[in-house]
């Protein structure tokens, strides 16, 4: 089979707060240590896509007219874009990194990120994920969040479902417990919180928590992409993509219904799963990014992994924590991470091919040889899902 | 009409003038396809189900059930500061619509999902007035 590609490289500095960094100073390093991981050397990369990163203009502007190769010296580039689709961007990154190399355009393909929140200002912040993925004139007028977006979601489904307050903390409790063991994590070695220090931590907007919001923090990361017929040729580990499905719901929450949603996860993952010849059932890690907690037992039920209202109750009794049966999220998803704009949705990616390299540390999930991954754009404007394995299928 | 206020305003296009200027009379409309007979929202400049341009307006009742709500009690903008708490609410309209608005007129911790709801106009601009629901 010489279709497809592969991740052979990574690279990622520790999401934190540090303001002290630039964003050139921390993508020269992320991509000089994908580069170094794949073991090739900087002027095989022929094609450089890089993540658009949000809520920094003139970050974005560099990296689209191709500053990127150029200050890296990536002397054998051929070709240069940016990717826009908000947390969603990463994934569409590789699907051009695929036509790229298919086409025969590269063989090698570099795919960056950095986002530096902290020196943005407040206001500047607060005004960016007020208006991304927010409408204009039907929501934003009536002081319409992020944080009430998904609290009204979580209000709905905790209605239907009978799902309680400290079933739904459970959920960060259980990302949190991968997090802590996360050296590259906002909460590496923190101790995880218990439902109860979840639960009186401040109301932000009901039924969500302070805990159970994101936290801003700063961080990047790269890939390096070759073809599935060249990866092995260039590495022992390489993490091959082994299949695809996606859903697109809604720009907006008012035009959004939870059944769509729930239809959407099933319908994108089972094609996923189909065209990479997998059941459900042979998924050894689900590394889900979702942002908030609601998204996780939601998907859990809509895919059958449990009963309808029991996704919570997985995370209370300790099934997707380290250890447990249901490896769940091994980066602890943006709660876990630290909120990093676009750059989730990379960390993820890092996180799946650190399984499948057998280099996750204390968080290694043992015989991880297939992957579940998704990522989602915008306030929950769509559900990429995709699996990768150690070997082709 | 309230010259100073600073809140964000609707973004207004020139197939929703009607719906706004509607709201200075404290009717809200909803917008329906001459050709399929859908009921939309929001508004838009041509049918999204049949992609027809030939649309229409109906005045609603202003009767609403709350489908999910939110107070939100904290990390919002300056401007939006003076109000909290508020409640953030979608509400399904008697037509069958879903909207997003805020509950007003009552304490937050009295609204419930499945509350009957009615529209009340808050004027802002000279333009449009902003849809509220407040208990029936």
């Amino acid at each position: 089979m010489s279709k497809g590609i592969a991740i052979i490289g990574i690279g990622e500095v520790p999401t934190r707060i540090m303001p002290e960094r630039s964003r050139w100073d921390i993508i020269y390093d992320v991509c000089m240590q994908a580069v170094k991981d794949a073991g090739i050397d900087k002027n095989d990369v022929e094609g450089v896509i890089t993540v658009a990163p949000q809520a920094q203009p003139q970050l974005s502007a560099e990296i689209s007219f191709g500053k990127l190769p150029e200050e890296l010296g990536l002397k054998g580039c051929k070709d240069v874009c940016i990717c826009n689709a908000g947390g969603a961007s990463t994934s569409n990154c590789l699907r051009l990194a695929e036509q790229y190399i298919e086409s025969g355009v590269a063989k090698i393909v570099l795919i960056p990120h950095v986002t530096v929140h902290s020196t943005l200002g407040v206001d500047d912040l607060i005004n960016f994920f007020a208006r991304a993925g927010i409408d204009m004139q039907w929501e934003y007028p009536f002081g319409t969040t992020y944080n009430g977006i998904l609290a009204m979601m979580t209000r709905r489904y905790m209605h239907e479902t009978g799902t309680t307050p400290e079933e739904m903390a459970s959920v960060v409790v259980s990302l949190r417990k991968w997090a802590t063991l996360d050296p590259n994590s906002l909460f590496f070695g923190k101790e995880p919180p218990s439902i109860e220090t979840v639960l009186s931590s401040k109301m932000i907007s009901s039924p969500l928590h302070k805990r159970e919001c994101n936290m801003l923090a700063d961080g990047g990361g790269a890939l390096v992409v070759t073809s599935a017929e060249l990866a092995p040729k260039i590495t022992q580990t390489p993490a091959y993509k082994l299949g695809e499905g996606a859903r697109f719901f809604s720009a907006f929450t008012t035009t959004r219904t939870e059944a769509v949603v729930g239809e959407g996860f099933k319908d994108a993952t089972f094609e996923a799963l189909e065209q990479a010849g997998l059941t459900k059932e042979e998924i050894d890690i689900w590394n889900i990014y979702l942002a908030y907690p609601v998204g996780h037992p939601m998907l859990m039920e809509s895919i059958g992994l449990c009963e309808r209202g029991e996704g919570a109750k997985m995370f209370r009794e300790g099934h997707t924590w380290p250890g447990g049966k249901l490896p769940w999220a091994t980066i602890g998803d943006a709660i876990g991470r630290g909120h990093t704009g676009s750059g989730v949705s990379m960390a993820t990616y890092i996180e799946t091919t650190r399984q499948l390299m057998g280099k996750a540390g204390a968080r290694q999930v043992p015989d991880a040889n297939y992957i579940f991954q998704n990522t989602s754009g915008g306030s929950g404007m769509n559900f990429i899902a995709t699996v990768w394995g150690k070997e082709l299928k | 009409m309230n010259e100073a206020y600073k809140k964000p305003v609707p973004e207004i296009q020139p197939w929703t003038e009607a719906f706004w200027k509607a709201t200075k009379q404290h009717k809200l409309l909803i917008q329906v396809c001459q050709d399929c007979q859908a009921k939309i929202f929001y508004p838009k400049k041509a049918c999204p189900e049949c992609w027809s341009g030939n649309l229409g307006w109906v005045e609603a009742s202003g009767k609403a059930i709350v489908d999910t709500f939110t107070v939100t009690e904290d990390m919002v903008e300056p401007c939006f500061w003076e109000d909290l708490p508020y409640v953030l609410a979608m509400v399904q309209l008697e037509e069958g619509v879903m909207m997003m608005s805020r509950i007003v007129e009552c304490d937050p911790a009295n609204v419930n999902i499945g509350m009957a709801v009615e529209v009340v106009f808050q004027d802002i601009t000279d333009q449009c007035a902003l849809p509220f629901f407040k208990p029936v």
